[in-house]
This record gives C-alpha cells, structure tokens and sequence, in this order.
C-alpha cells in the first residue's frame, strides 16, 4: 500500500515535468507562429494553467526529495531526542494544514464545477478542467505529509532528510538555489 | 488589538513557526490563514483558493521553471572548463593574474545562468582545483568565488529578479536590463580588490608563467565560442521582438540543449534527471509565492501593510536611513533564510514603504538582489557557503571569513548604486524610455 503511494507521488512529479517540458514547446512554437502570422490566441492561457498544473502536481515529490527550504538553525542545536520530537511536531501540524489546503482548494474547484464555471479567456472551457491537477497535487501533499508523520512517529528517519544527504554525497548541488 | 500589535503577533507566529523548522510555504500559508480567521472578515478558505491558484496559474510566472532548467542543463555540460581555458591566458600579465577568471567566468556564466549556487558550483569545479594547483591564494580563491557567485542572480537572467518582479508586480525585462550595469560595477570593484591584494602581496602569488603569442591566446579563445553564441543568441531573440522576456527563457533553454549536444554531453538520462530535479526546484518556490500570496492577501484585508508604511513614514527617515534600516533588516534576515524566501516575505510589508518614500520599484528590486547575495555568503546560512564547502572541505565559517573583503565590496556597490541610482534606472530608460 505504502510503496503503490509512493510511486503515485513520484508519477505526479513525471507529470509536473512533462507540464514544463510543454510550456517549454508551446512558448518555442508561440513564437514562431507569431512571426509567420499564424494566430496564437489562448496559448497564454494553457501556459498558465500548465504553471499551475507543473506547481501542485510536483509538491508531493518535491517534499519526499528534500527540496522544501525550511530552517534549521534552531532545531539543528537541539539534542537529537528533542530534535525527533520537534520533526514529529512540525510533521503533524503541517499534515493539519495541508489537509485543510487540499480540503479548501477540492471544495471550491467542486464548486466551479458545479456551478459550471467558464474561463473567461480566449478558450472557453469549464474552469474546472484545468483547475483539477491543481486541486489533485494538493491531495497528494496532504497524504505524503501524512505518510511521512506516520513514517518519522515509527522512529524512522524522515525519507526526505535521506535524500538531500544522499544528493549531497554526490556533489550534486543542482536543486540549491 | 490596534494594527501593529496584530502585525508583531502575526511576526512572531511566523518567527515561532520557523524555527521550529515548519517549511516554509506552509509557515506563511499558516500565518495568512491565522491573520485571515482571526482578524479578518473574508472567509479564511475561499481566499486560499484564491491565493494559490493566482499566484501560480500566472503566465509571467512559467519563465521560472524555464531558467531554472536551464542552469540545470548547462550544469551538466562542459561549459565551465571551457570558461577557465579560454579566459586565462589573457590575464596571466595583469595583477592578480588568474584569480580574476573567477570573477570573468562568473560574469560570464551568469549573464547565462539565473541562480548563484548554480554558478559558483558551475565556476567553482574547474576554477578552484586549478588555482590551487598552480599555487595561488586559497583564501582569496574561495572568498571570490563564494561572493562573484553572487553575480548569476545580479547579471540576467535571474531567478531572484523573476521571484522579484513577480511579487512587486514589476516589469521583468525592466529589471532584467537594470541589472546590467550594477553588475559590471561589481566585477570591476572585485577585481580591482584582486589587482590591489595582489601588488600588496607578492609573496603570496605563484611564479609568473610563460606567455602566450596573441595568435595562440586567440586560438584559447576559441573555447569561448559556445557560452558567447549562447548569449548573442538570447540577446538577439529579445531585441529583434521575436519573444519576450518570458519567451526568451525558454530560448534559453533551446541554446544549452544545442550547446549540450554539441558536447556530447546530452544523453537521454541526463536530459530527463535535469528535467525532474529542476521542476522540483520550481515546485519548492512556486508553494512558497502561493503561500506568501495568501499571507499578503491578509494583509492586505488588515491594512497592515499601508499601517506600517504610515508608521515608517510618520519616523520621518530620511530615505538614506530608511535604506541603512532596511540593509540592517534584510543582513539580519540573510543570516538565517534563502534569498527566495527573503523576498516574498517582506515585499507586501516594504514595497508600500519604499514606495512612500520615493524609491523606483526597479532600483529596489536590484537592492534587494544585492541584499540576496549577501545573505547567500552569510552564515549561518547561506548557499553559495554551502557550496564550496563541499566542494573544499572546509566549514563554512572559514568560507565566510574568505569572503569578508569582498562582502565589503558588495557593501561599497551597494553604496554606489544607493548614491548615484542612475547606474541603475539609465539602461531601462535607455532602451524603453522612461516609466510612467
């Protein structure tokens, strides 16, 4: 059960990069068409929506890979007991919040659907279709939040503390800005 | 309560929150929602909605994933050994020799790269090791290293500028060109602090190596070629109007594909690696604009902002003390966040204030660049100072006392530009005429 979510988070991060790598071919073509006089209208729109989508889809993964920034100052003097105690703290309450996240965002793209609302831009179509990748990464952050609470709560060490120290080990600093 | 005491309990659920180590997306988001169900009278989740999905559903905005890739491209390729082999032999006469190829290749690489990491790591890989092996300076190799990094995020295209643009609502070409000037200044004030140590300190340099004829310097040279052709390339899409700023960097993204197969560098694996671990760096900033969206969204709704802005104000600073403050504030802030963060967590509550006191939103946002490169080289925590020193093995507290001098010069480019803002505002001005 575990490892099937785990690998539906790293599937929504394949997705996230699939949605740059066509932001990356719609601006190329936009711009040719553009200088050959073809009509472009609404590829602004599918950018944007295709940012959003890129955005939320990938924060599961992004999460499990240690790319969140978050400050260690403070916690990284404390012992390791109270350390494991402050991880498990800041683990649940962040699981709280993005459950209320996911919760916010389904229930207003919920609405938009129900009350059929349409993109007011150059492609009219039901703004809940774009709006759905969108509320779906929100779930999927809710639930590696909750996954990872349970994880470090079974005194485990937390995944994404791994994976930076593994990226690390390599010399790889690429995911630092 | 009065405004301000809910704005310094608002501060100190976000300080609180923080250091407990709560990411950081989620501590603004936390706090937006605090201030919105506390002391608001807009329902708390509906605005939430709202927040994220404008912050991200944003057009402006798909240019971050784009430079972001890539820096992560051009990583992987062979670009900086190129930069180190064709920029040395023209400055082996001049005082302090090769130390200045690293404030050229950072220049250089930064006029093509958005990030600072990125480019020290990307300069710091070729340049350190052969440094050290002719026997110049280690302190002074490290410490200009770790501090010209700071040139990818000041030369365009930068990431921090495009965070920037977005959270102040400027314009992004505005600042891009901005930063042009500012950043020659800085290279020129580094390597001048180079010539000077190095005629202080003859004893340290290395033996003088043999020269070169003009003919063999210019067939060095020739491993310039590709990161020259990468830049002429992207000036040339955004001043022939063929894409905008925004178009520009996925164009950016095209040039270092070519120059990655024209290395040999582009193999399936490294193109797909570089394409997933650059949308999770995307992923990382875009929550934490939406959560700090949703906590300016608050603010706005409590006024805050336009409270402080009248309290500031109300000092009577003069705005050379308001900078002195807020150089203080954002050195102090540098200690401990990432230069992103930095951003995004003060620009609802300054920008009214900077604006109130007659400031240009463009000169600020390349003040506040140069605030993120001094956080980046501060410890406790600061990237570039993360960098080298796995790349060195020092700690990076040593690091840092490296790069005390040339933090200095980055105080003295700030003093400048602060003095005489049309370093600045004249490029922009220049080229689109003068805001309105």
């Amino acid at each position: 059960m575990r490892n099937k979510l785990i690998r539906l988070f790293e599937f929504a991060g394949v997705l996230a990069a699939l949605c740059v790598l066509a932001i990356f071919v719609i601006m190329i073509a936009t711009t040719i068409m553009r200088e050959t006089g073809i009509k472009t209208g609404g590829s602004d729109d599918i950018v944007a929506w295709l940012t959003a989508s890129a955005a939320f889809l990938g924060l599961a993964a992004t999460f499990r890979h240690g790319d969140f920034v978050r400050m260690s100052l403070v916690t990284e003097k404390l012992p390791i007991a109270a350390r494991q105690r402050t991880e498990a703290f800041c683990l649940m309450l962040a699981t709280a919040f993005t459950g209320y996240i996911a919760y916010s965002i389904c229930r207003f793209v919920y609405e938009s659907y129900e009350f059929n609302d349409y993109a007011n831009g150059l492609i009219a179509i039901p703004l809940w279709i774009p709006q759905a990748p969108f509320a779906f990464g929100t779930v999927l952050l809710f639930l590696a939040f909750f996954d990872q609470t349970i994880h470090v709560l079974r005194k485990n060490e937390p995944d994404y503390v791994v994976a930076v120290r593994e990226r690390h080990a390599r010399g790889d600093f690429s995911e630092d800005i | 309560m009065g405004l301000i005491e809910i704005a310094a309990l608002l501060l100190a659920l976000l300080l609180v929150l923080l250091c407990f180590g709560v990411w950081i997306g989620i501590s603004l988001a936390m706090v937006g929602w605090f201030g919105l169900a506390f002391f608001g009278t807009s329902p708390p989740d509906k605005n939430l909605f709202t927040a994220f999905w404008n912050a991200t559903a944003s057009w402006e905005l798909a240019a971050l994933p784009m430079f972001i890739w890539m820096g992560e491209i051009l990583f992987r390729t062979k670009l900086s050994d190129e930069m180190f082999e064709g920029l040395s032999p023209w400055l082996r006469r001049i005082p302090g020799r090769l130390l200045h190829v690293n404030i050229l290749a950072c220049g250089l690489f930064g006029s093509v790269s958005g990030s600072s990491a990125a480019t020290t790591a990307t300069v710091a890989k070729v340049a350190l090791p052969e440094l050290l092996r002719r026997g110049y300076d280690e302190k002074v190799a490290i410490g200009s290293l770790a501090t010209a990094g700071g040139l990818g995020i000041l030369i365009p295209p930068s990431i921090t500028m495009v965070v920037y643009a977005v959270a102040a609502d400027a314009s992004i070409i505005r600042i891009f060109l901005a930063g042009f000037l500012p950043g020659f200044l800085l290279m020129a004030i580094f390597s001048l602090y180079i010539a000077v140590w190095a005629w202080r300190n003859p004893d340290k340099m290395p033996p003088i190596e043999p020269s070169m004829s003009l003919r063999q310097k210019l067939y060095a040279s020739r491993r310039l070629i590709p990161v020259s052709l990468l830049i002429g390339f992207i000036t040339w899409v955004l001043i022939a109007g063929i894409a905008t700023a925004t178009e520009c960097a996925a164009y950016g993204v095209l040039g270092s594909l070519a120059i990655a197969w024209w290395s040999k560098m582009l193999t399936w694996e490294n193109f797909w690696t570089g394409l997933l671990s650059s949308t999770r760096v995307s992923c990382m900033i875009m929550f934490i604009l939406a959560g700090a969206k949703y906590l300016s969204l608050t603010m706005a709704f409590t006024g805050i902002p336009i409270a402080l802005a009248d309290w500031v104000s109300s000092l009577q600073l003069s705005p050379y003390s308001l900078i002195v403050v807020l150089a203080i504030v954002y050195i102090l802030l540098g200690t401990a966040l990432d230069g992103i963060s930095m951003i995004v967590l003060t620009a609802a509550v300054v920008l009214p204030m900077i604006q109130k006191a007659g400031f240009d939103l463009i000169w600020f946002g390349i003040f506040i660049v140069l605030m993120v490169e001094i956080a980046e080289i501060t410890p406790p925590v600061g990237f570039n100072l993360f960098v080298l020193q796995n790349m060195t093995g020092k700690d990076s507290n040593t690091i840092a006392r490296a790069s005390i001098p040339f933090f200095i010069c980055l105080v003295a480019c700030i003093i400048l530009l602060t003095v005489f803002p049309q370093i600045v505002t004249w490029l922009p001005d220049f080229v689109m005429g003068k805001e309105k």
